[in-house]
């Protein structure tokens, strides 16, 4: 790499090294989203009861950690990073959608939809988080989910630990209490 | 019993329809690159204060390096054209889910488009509807680029379609929508959003 630099003129050495920063940047970046896009679409699922919505929020919080990307790719926690501006896009979606209830369809509708055989204890819980407010379902999403420690739930939604730990069994009770028996205890 | 609670949540992402990661990459590095030249560094700093306070593993990030760039300057007429799409909604148009649609016009006669309002004035799955001639649309665009010479100089009134914008009820299918009107006589492409209530009808400004 040095070698190159200084064989070549001046303004052609700085625009090949850029091209090369850009070059490994990109591939560290894509190497990032295979690695982690499943997960993050699964979890934004969760948030939002439906897969295109939790595509375009992936796709959103890709966007804005590209952007971002020299700043955190070393020494910031990726993943934490990462379900922090999904669950922020989150949260301004459903503000601007409606302002009190959940991010999308109404219940019966989505309800009518699954074949029940297959999917009913699925859709269960899918419905009974969408039942709840959208901070509940982001710790219980996160710390159940995707089996974040209580300390990382609160960094990422910026709580302190004692309220994720009530927002968490306040909303657990509240699943309990939508699920019935079928719903484990803890 | 952790461990069964964690399984519910498992099966609960078990039809996840695994839409392709490798495009999402390169999408999120176009779009990425487009909104740090638009905010500089700026951005995305709000979102991540609170876990580089917490977390703590961050040197001092650089706040106020790079400041924004001045006014959006397009790269060609057709992009200066586009319609702006308003900030209640998702930045790019939407295949499905659309809340608010634009249905843009060819030349079409004042038969056909009598017509196509009489369809749409009659249509219950929409929540309202609105009209925007070519002299609008123009209008509108002088407006926007007021202070940029070459791009006034270089389109016409003629060169802009005339539209309805719509909103859709909840619960009416985008997908319905488009098929109902897209191959309707002066109709030529029709562009769904996603948008908060208070966005304007048919989600561009």
């Amino acid at each position: 790499m040095t070698d190159t630099r200084i064989a070549a003129p001046m303004l052609g050495g700085w625009g090949a090294a850029r091209r090369r920063a850009k070059a490994a940047r990109d591939a560290e970046f894509t190497a990032f989203v295979e690695a982690t896009g499943v997960r993050l679409r699964r979890s934004a699922y969760l948030m939002c009861r439906d897969w295109h919505l939790a595509q375009d929020l992936t796709q959103h919080t890709f966007a804005r950690m590209y952007a971002a990307w020299e700043r955190i790719r070393n020494g910031t926690n990726l993943d934490a990073y990462s379900r922090r501006v999904l669950m922020n896009a989150v949260f301004d979606q459903q503000r601007r959608r409606s302002g009190s209830e959940i991010v999308l369809a109404d219940l019966p509708d989505r309800a009518d939809r699954a074949s029940p055989a297959t999917s009913e204890l699925r859709l269960a819980l899918v419905d009974a988080l969408a039942r709840l407010t959208v901070k509940d379902r982001a710790v219980l999403v996160l710390r159940h989910a995707e089996d974040h420690s209580v300390e990382t739930v609160a960094a990422i939604l910026g709580l302190s630990v004692s309220a994720v730990k009530m927002r968490d069994s306040r909303a657990l009770s509240r699943l309990r209490a939508l699920l019935g028996e079928d719903f484990p205890d803890r | 019993m952790q461990r069964n609670l964690r399984d519910h949540f498992e099966a609960a992402v078990s039809d996840d329809p695994g839409f392709a990661l490798d495009g999402m990459a390169q999408a999120a590095i176009v779009e990425g690159s487009r909104l740090r030249r638009r905010h500089g560094w700026l951005a995305p700093v709000g979102v991540a204060a609170g876990l580089i306070a917490v977390i703590g593993a961050v040197t001092a990030p650089r706040l106020l390096a790079d400041a924004p760039k001045s006014a959006d300057s397009p790269v060609t007429v057709a992009a200066a054209m586009m319609p702006v799409t308003a900030p209640s909604c998702w930045r790019e148009p939407v295949d499905r889910d659309a809340t608010d649609v634009v249905i843009y016009l060819t030349d079409v006669t004042g038969e056909q488009l009598s017509l196509l309002r009489e369809l749409l004035h009659g249509d219950p799955g929409l929540a309202a509807l609105a009209f925007e001639s070519r002299e609008e649309a123009y209008s509108k665009f002088r407006t926007r680029w007021a202070t940029n010479p070459d791009l006034l100089a270089a389109v016409t009134v003629t060169d802009f379609p005339a539209a309805f914008r719509l909103r859709l009820q909840p619960g009416t299918d985008f997908p319905t929508v488009r098929a109902r009107y897209e191959n309707a006589a002066g109709v030529d492409r029709i562009v769904g959003r996603r948008c908060a209530t208070d966005a304007p009808v048919g989600g561009v400004q």
